[in-house]
């Protein structure tokens, strides 16, 4: 089995998401397995399938901040994606490429991340259910899904950290404790920055290395057959207020 | 009436409750656990409507049981368990 590698990229929330999602339908389809490394330009708040919009997000600092938000098609919990402090990978293929048990399949594809970032010489480990962390502190956050034989797991690694900024965007259930929770995050929070003084560039190799260790692949792009429907489905799913207000 | 739990080496389960003539109306499960495929939720959901407040959490987590697996679908970070529980505290 052949996987394709779509190297980083940036593009808005939307399409990101509608892109996981078109990609997801060609492997369906017989297409390849696929990796592929990405950024959110403009910076943008993700949250999970099962999660309230407007509990988790201040919707109106997110529009004064130039800051998209979108539901993903996957559970979890709400991410900050900062345009220049994380990088987002996703994983597609047939669900039979990858353990049956869930909790193994997130070990195994978290495991690539643990090796990418020893490559960096960072120690880190996967902390069930979907966490990767260095010295007890999160580096990492995944989130997967399952539908018609597809596997998607899609991710972020952080690579600089503003906590503030982040919790500028995302609510807090008790405003009267946010100080000191935003100060307890700041405890259980690490990016490849504070570990590490490595450039972005070196960080996407260590990652292309730990993803395609022990597969067969090449590099390849979106297909236009991938890309059309992935621009069509933003616009039906991902930018609308239906789907994204929807719990 | 809502109960918000974050299940131990799981996840945060939110379960809201509308409550009309002893039983339960309008029913909604949030937070940031897992459902594979995730449109199970609403079928979940619905399960749970005209449950009686007094509804015992093993009748509870029965029906959540039995809709996951008439639907197949498995869920991740809480178990039908824990939202009975939850929902048995929102109830009450």
């Amino acid at each position: 089995m052949k996987w394709r590698v779509i190297p980083f990229a940036e593009y808005g929330a939307f399409m990101n998401m509608a892109i996981d999602e078109a990609v997801s339908e060609s492997v369906a389809a017989g297409g390849p397995p696929t990796i592929r490394f990405y950024g959110w330009n403009p910076s943008a708040v993700s949250i999970g399938y099962f999660q309230s919009l407007e509990k988790e997000v201040d919707l109106h600092r997110c529009r004064f901040e130039g800051v998209d938000v979108v539901r993903r098609r996957t559970g979890g919990g709400a991410v900050y994606h900062d345009r220049s402090g994380e990088i987002t990978y996703s994983i597609i293929g047939k669900e039979e490429l990858f353990p049956k048990d869930i909790l193994a399949s997130y070990r195994l594809i978290c495991g690539h991340i643990v090796d990418s970032l020893a490559f960096l010489g960072i120690q880190s480990e996967f902390k069930p259910i979907n966490d990767i962390i260095v010295n007890g502190k999160k580096i990492s956050g995944n989130a997967q899904t399952r539908r018609g034989g597809v596997l998607l797991q899609h991710g972020t690694i952080l690579f600089s950290v503003d906590v503030d900024r982040m919790f500028s965007l995302l609510k807090v259930s008790d405003e009267k404790i946010k100080d000191k929770m935003i100060a307890s995050v700041k405890e259980r929070v690490t990016s490849i920055s504070l570990q590490r003084t490595v450039s972005r560039e070196l960080v996407l190799e260590a990652l292309l290395g730990g993803f395609t260790k022990g597969k067969v692949f090449r590099l390849g792009e979106l297909e236009r057959t991938e890309f059309d429907p992935a621009s069509k489905i933003a616009e039906s799913r991902y930018k609308r207020d239906e789907w994204n207000s929807m719990r | 009436m809502k109960c918000e739990e974050k299940i131990p080496g799981g996840k945060l389960v939110c379960i809201d409750v509308q409550i009309s003539g002893g039983k339960a109306s309008a029913v909604k499960i949030t937070g940031d656990f897992f459902l594979h495929p995730e449109e199970a939720i609403e079928k979940i959901e619905r399960s749970l409507l005209g449950l009686s407040i007094d509804a015992s959490e093993s009748e509870i987590s029965s029906k959540i049981k039995r809709s996951l697996e008439h639907q197949g679908a498995q869920l991740i970070g809480a178990s039908p368990e824990d939202l009975a529980r939850i929902f048995k505290k929102a109830v009450s």
